[in-house]
């Protein structure tokens, strides 16, 4: 990886070191993990329910892993091979990482290119929530968002596995709403994001192109048309 | 689709566009700076989308899937805890379907 951008910071280095990532990952494993074994069983559930073999579950979860992302790309799974609407499915969802990673930016550009990428592969919503408070106490290895990322990780893939296993002892999921988890868990995540009057104009937006879309396209396309809705009126609201 | 080749390219293009948007603040800020507008975008999308997934489950009409919302939203005012909450959720949904075959 070559220095990338002409407003690069370049000041002094900051640690990295193996006591930082020990830290991070012993504050994100008591914080964090509990939350993202559960969030990763439902997960494995749902991809059992579309189909996926725990294997395949399990890669999706190394690979992609972001827990809302792939649950709304799995909602958009079809049986028709329809690829272009999961990818912007996960580029929507996930769009928000943009903004953490330009938050964490003092820190994450005064690390080596190696460190620095590797890191934001394993950042993690709680795990960038976590670091951003340590730097702003003071604290500054590194190590330690890279700790607190792998601590989210781990459970993440591994409860995808468990979930998966469980869902098969399940003679037929629907008789005990299990289909209706992922509906459950988005509405919960909305309530919990919910901030006040200012989401109102961007959740009607969201929801009216969600319906529009789901009569107009197939697949996950409304997902997409929901989030991109919702970004727009979010920002023509601002500072309404 | 999960069981052909199918699956693995869009595994692959979904970790893509995943690391892209991780990857891609950082490079952003090389060049650009994230105005409070770009900023107001971007923190509206996540509770859109979560929004989008549920309006087509709660406008279907369907009893079972009202149901279900409805012990969600109770669950979530009387315990707080997202894990009951899920609980409840599925737990209206399945005894409705059981109580009303069909729908």
């Amino acid at each position: 990886m070559q220095e990338i951008g002409p407003s690069r910071v370049e000041e002094a280095r900051v640690p990295f070191t193996m006591e930082g990532v020990r830290r991070g990952f012993v504050a994100a494993a008591k914080i964090l993990s509990p939350g993202v074994t559960f969030y990763a069983l439902v997960f494995g559930v749902v991809a059992s329910e579309k189909g996926l073999s725990a294997i395949q579950a399990m890669l999706m979860s190394a690979v992609v892993y972001s827990g809302s992302a792939q649950m709304a790309a799995l909602q958009g799974w079809t049986d028709s091979a329809v690829i272009t609407p999961l990818i912007f499915t996960i580029l929507v969802m996930n769009a928000r990482y943009v903004l953490y990673g330009a938050a964490i930016y003092p820190w994450l550009s005064r690390t080596t290119p190696r460190q620095a990428y590797s890191t934001l592969f394993f950042l993690g919503d709680g795990s960038w929530a976590m670091a951003m408070r340590e730097y702003d106490a003071g604290y500054r290895d590194a190590g330690y968002v890279f700790g607190s990322g792998i601590a989210m990780f781990i459970p993440w893939v591994g409860g995808t596995l468990v979930g998966h296993v469980l869902a098969r002892e399940v003679p037929n999921p629907a008789a005990f709403g299990l289909d209706f988890v992922l509906v459950s868990f988005s509405a919960i995540a909305a309530m919990q994001m919910w901030r006040g009057k200012s989401d109102l104009w961007p959740a009607a937006a969201a929801a009216l192109a969600a319906l529009l879309f789901y009569r107009l396209l197939p697949g996950g396309w409304y997902i997409v048309a929901a989030g991109l809705a919702g970004g727009a009126m979010g920002a023509w609201r601002h500072g309404k | 689709m999960a069981a052909d080749n199918t699956f693995y390219i869009a595994v692959a293009g979904m970790a893509v566009a995943s690391y892209a948007c991780r990857i891609g603040g950082h490079l952003l800020m090389g060049y650009i700076r994230i105005t409070p507008r770009v900023e107001a975008a971007l923190r509206s999308i996540p509770l859109a989308v979560m929004v989008g997934i549920v309006t087509p489950a709660a406008t279907a009409g369907k009893l079972p899937e009202i149901a279900g919302l409805a012990a969600v939203a109770l669950a979530m005012k009387l315990t707080g805890k997202d894990v009951v909450a899920v609980i409840a959720g599925s737990a209206a949904v399945a005894v409705v379907r059981w109580l009303l075959p069909g729908t």
